[in-house]
């Protein structure tokens, strides 16, 4: 540098000259990465339409985008069920903060005084109402039914299709259970720490006829402050069985991350998130993947031998059916896992895939820059950072395909509400076996998937990460019907903050 | 601002030496973890409690790799400019450019466990770089303030 002679003032302006040519581009990310006191999920990101020319009379998509300000849109509020129906199954839920003791009480919120919650029983085709009030959760409440596909307004996001609960304040959900299934239920509000503290429970619905095994047994599996547990407690969960009784053992997963489910003998997978494998075959040696927010139900056959059907949730905790007393080791967990790409036999679909009318990117990677006027790494979709995120736009009766893929290196177990995603590929091998039909997809680093989805449930919809961490740093984006719009807002005087 | 690109340029490499320690002390504390008997998986790892204390390790690893020192390789970078000190630019920007690689290897490492390894010897190069930059600063000369006639040579 001292060799070139520069003038005097050069000299001196240059070292200024060169940090500002640093910190200006970074002040300026920053201060466009922060984000506004109040602000709807329509004025997030880009309109995305799945390569089909927007219907611009019937622009819902937002409010700065396209600039229809006059057209008359539908609020998602009108989006509930028969409000004329009476209510088949009612539930009273009162939600709490408590002082996790450590021991029995792992929990830091509760709901009815426990964690999980009350397991909510249905019969398909019931009206089920829900009345939730929140007693003492000072960031208040919601629930969002995983995997139902629930009237819009019903869904229990904050500052999408409601406002969080404060405390002392209660909120009625009505929907119905049209599908036979395991699902489970959670806070929408907050939720990274509110489900991870315990505001959960599981939500069965029978199908009406006569089902073939003779137990059912609801195992949830979450991990409360590094404690792995089934159904709150962190020890195997014993079924009093006798020898050649079948069970029906629906599993779990409401923590962030995918947990290994296998068992000591032979087992049939009856239903993945809820949908029904067509023609499940018998398994053995082979571990399943259950994801974050996934359940599987398993069909295990108690041994005739006087011991026990063993299915282990990771290699912590199991579900045990059998003999009281009876000694079954801990079987080894399988190398190999059962691929669903290829398991049970095909059906034909609701719908055809084929046809789709709309096709969707979402791409996951991860790259440094400004999130909510933070550094560090975030999370991308579609090479954009929150709140830049795509909105997926559909129109009812559309069918969309959907292309899934992970260059972020860390695994994403993706979840879309209010539908149900089939797969029809990964990696670019096309699916054969049983239609797999999934709200919550375990999307491995480096792994792709094609999915398939009908437009069948109008409102607006997240589509996101279920590690409710990365949820929180902004693996989040959104599905919205054409024409329609939310009157809600994220954060604002009800302090939303959905993740 | 010697002083200052001095004490930031030790930083850097004292920062180096905790990330070494803070990975395997957590590291240990997971095989003490698995000995006893505790099970991992991605559920756990994922999960917001902290199963064996040295969980801490980890996450000092983090943080201190994705923001603080990125940030004082950053600093170090703007103070070289008003350093005037022959070379103090270039060893900065070396530092520099060897943190944002270790990042980037350190991500990459999750995914691909061989760059993994290279993020531990890229750590080396670091380290050792940083601190050179630091001790040049002891005898290094101004590059502007005397006479280039007068000027004394640095090493490097």
């Amino acid at each position: 540098m001292s060799s070139i002679k520069l003038p005097r003032t050069l000299r001196v302006a240059l070292p200024f000259l060169a940090t500002l040519a640093i910190l200006a581009p970074l002040t300026w990310m920053w201060h466009a990465s922060r984000l506004p006191a109040a602000y709807s999920v329509m004025d997030m990101g880009y309109p995305d339409y799945g390569g089909v020319q927007p219907d611009l009379s019937m622009a819902g998509h937002a409010h700065h985008q396209l600039g229809h300000p006059f057209v008359p849109r539908r609020s998602i509020t009108d989006l509930i069920a028969d409000p004329t129906r009476p209510a088949d199954v009612r539930v009273d839920l009162v939600a709490r903060q408590q002082q996790p003791t450590g021991g029995a009480s792992l929990a830091q919120y509760t709901l009815n005084g426990t964690s999980p919650g009350p397991e909510i029983h249905a019969i398909r085709g019931q009206l089920v109402e829900v009345h939730l009030r929140n007693e003492s959760v000072t960031a208040g409440v919601t629930l969002h039914w995983h995997g139902l596909d629930v009237p819009n307004a019903m869904d229990g996001v904050a500052g999408v299709t409601q406002d969080a609960v404060p405390v002392g304040g209660a909120f009625t959900y009505r929907f119905v259970a049209d599908q036979a299934g395991s699902f489970w239920y959670h806070s929408h509000q907050v939720s990274n720490p509110q489900v991870a503290g315990g505001l959960f429970g599981s939500l069965v619905v029978r199908p009406r006829s006569v089902v073939t095994q003779q137990l059912d047994v609801s195992a949830i599996a979450h991990t409360y402050a590094g404690v792995r547990t089934i159904n709150g407690k962190a020890e195997d969960l014993q079924v009093p069985a006798r020898g050649g009784e079948r069970a029906r053992v629906r599993i779990a997963n409401t923590d962030n991350g995918p947990m290994e489910v296998w068992s000591s003998g032979p087992y049939r997978l009856l239903a993945i998130d809820g949908s029904d494998v067509h023609r499940p075959s018998e398994v053995s040696g082979r571990s399943l993947t259950l994801t974050s927010g996934g359940r599987a139900d398993l069909e295990v056959t108690v041994p005739t031998d006087g011991t026990a059907a063993r299915v282990q949730v990771s290699k912590a905790v199991a579900v045990i059916t059998g003999p009281m007393g009876a000694r079954t080791p801990v079987p080894p967990q399988p190398a190999e896992d059962l691929d669903l790409l290829t398991y049970g036999s095909p059906a034909p679909l609701r719908f055809d895939p084929a046809h789709a009318m709309r096709r969707f990117d979402y791409v996951i990677g991860r790259r440094p820059g400004f999130v909510r006027g933070r550094p560090g790494m975030w999370w991308s979709i579609n090479g954009h950072l929150y709140p830049n995120v795509p909105m997926f736009v559909v129109r009812e009766g559309d069918v969309a395909v959907v292309h899934i893929e992970n260059r972020s290196g860390e695994v994403h177990p993706m979840h879309l509400h209010g539908h149900h995603m089939v797969i029809l590929a990964r990696d670019g091998v096309r699916a054969t076996g049983s239609p797999w039909w999934v709200d919550s997809l375990n999307v491995a680093g480096n792994e792709s998937y094609d999915v398939a989805f009908q437009a069948n449930n109008p409102g607006i919809w997240m589509d996101h990460c279920h590690n409710l961490k990365h949820a929180a740093q902004g693996m989040v984006a959104h599905l919205m019907y054409e024409g329609l719009d939310t009157p809600y807002r994220i954060a604002g005087p009800a302090e939303n903050r959905p993740e | 601002m010697r002083t200052v690109y001095k004490v930031l340029a030790y930083f850097v490499a004292i920062e180096v030496a905790v990330q070494a320690m803070a990975a395997v002390w957590a590291i240990a504390g997971l095989g003490k973890w698995v000995e006893g008997g505790g099970v991992v998986d991605k559920a756990l790892m994922e999960s917001e409690g902290m199963p064996f204390p040295e969980v801490a390790g980890f996450i000092v690893h983090g943080i201190n790799g994705t923001f603080v020192i990125p940030g004082i390789a950053l600093l170090l970078l703007i103070t070289s400019f008003f350093a005037r000190v022959r070379g103090a630019i270039k060893w900065a920007v070396i530092v520099f450019v060897l943190v944002v690689v270790q990042g980037q290897l350190g991500f990459l490492g999750h995914e691909i466990t061989a760059v993994a390894a290279l993020h531990g010897l890229n750590a080396l190069a670091l380290f050792g770089t940083a601190l050179y930059a630091a001790r040049r600063m002891r005898t290094a000369a101004p590059s502007t303030v005397s006479p280039p006639e007068e000027r004394v040579e640095t090493p490097v």
